[in-house]
């Protein structure tokens, strides 16, 4: 730095001043907190769709999930989501049929599963 | 990960799955922030703008991390990050039809990496190499940035841009090249 860099014939150094001009940048801390409280939230939120979604389903429509014509769905939110969301699917499912005793809907899971 | 589910029941599986991509990525996030930070405001030449796109770009990044890191066959994943990066600051100047609005020699990263003596003794030659950078063609002074800010070697710039290692090592020749010359003409 104290020394010019430019030679007698006015070659410079040029790669030496690259070094020091184009030093990184530290980020200001509020971009971490940001940047990690937009993930969480992005992640909180794909969660509560799906679990509100799968709230929201009649029984009609959870035996309608027995048909793979109609894994669109779920599988376009998880794909929105993540493999955590996915698995709130699963637990939903798994949730509803433990209450109502239905069996059949653990085929529907295990097919879920097997495709998320 | 595949390999792990023919082993593990996929119900165990997929949070087990999902928490340590979390980590990872964690890891990954806070190795690099850094880097794109840098990146970024070398390239838009402003603190706001660069705070946007790094945010933009690590929330791309955790959307494809689990695909990204399966197919790098064990590769480092920076260049992919900067990639992201990379077209996003383009798609900024696209969308927004305007070139950075802070000149960079004015965004004054020099004041905040260096002693007052060292500013006085060297921020002119630093100024002009600043400027002389700002008048190079874009993928030159991506280039350059890479190297230099990001300390990025010929292979991680070439998959970052999308060239092949020759290619890139004319670049950055031809780069530093152009401003030897541009200086020396001044």
């Amino acid at each position: 730095m104290s020394e010019p860099r430019a030679g007698a014939a006015g070659n410079w150094d040029v790669e030496s001043l690259l070094s020091d001009a184009l030093r990184p940048i530290e980020p200001p801390e509020r971009l971490s907190g940001r940047i990690e409280d937009t993930l969480a939230a992005i992640t909180q939120a794909a969660a509560e769709e799906l679990s509100d979604w799968a709230e929201e389903l009649s029984d009609e429509e959870l035996r309608a999930l027995r048909d793979p014509r109609n894994w669109v769905r779920p599988v376009i939110a998880v794909g929105a989501g993540g493999v955590a969301t996915g698995a709130l699917v699963v637990l939903e499912l798994r949730r509803r049929s433990r209450q109502k005793g239905e069996s059949g809907l653990r085929s529907i899971a295990s097919g879920l599963r097997s495709r998320l | 990960m595949s390999g792990a589910s023919e082993n593990v029941e996929p119900g165990e599986l997929e949070p087990a799955a999902k928490a340590e991509l979390d980590r990872a990525f964690e890891e990954f996030y806070r190795k690099h922030l850094r880097d794109v930070y840098s990146y970024a405001y070398y390239r838009v030449g402003n603190h706001h703008d660069a705070e946007d796109l790094t945010e933009q770009a690590f929330l791309q990044a955790y959307r494809h991390f689990d695909r990204a890191r399966r197919e790098s066959s064990g590769r480092p994943l920076r260049p992919w990050l900067i990639r992201i990066a990379h077209n996003l600051a383009s798609n900024y100047y696209r969308d927004r039809s305007r070139r950075p609005q802070t000149p960079l020699e004015s965004a004054d990263p020099i004041a905040a990496r260096h002693d007052t003596v060292a500013i006085a003794e060297g921020r002119e030659e630093l100024r002009r190499v600043m400027d002389n950078l700002d008048n190079l063609s874009e993928d030159r002074r991506e280039a350059l940035i890479m190297r230099f800010a990001l300390g990025m070697d010929n292979r991680e710039i070439a998959r970052a841009l999308g060239r092949s290692d020759g290619a890139t090592k004319v670049l950055i020749h031809r780069a530093i090249k152009q401003l030897q010359e541009e200086m020396s003409d001044e």
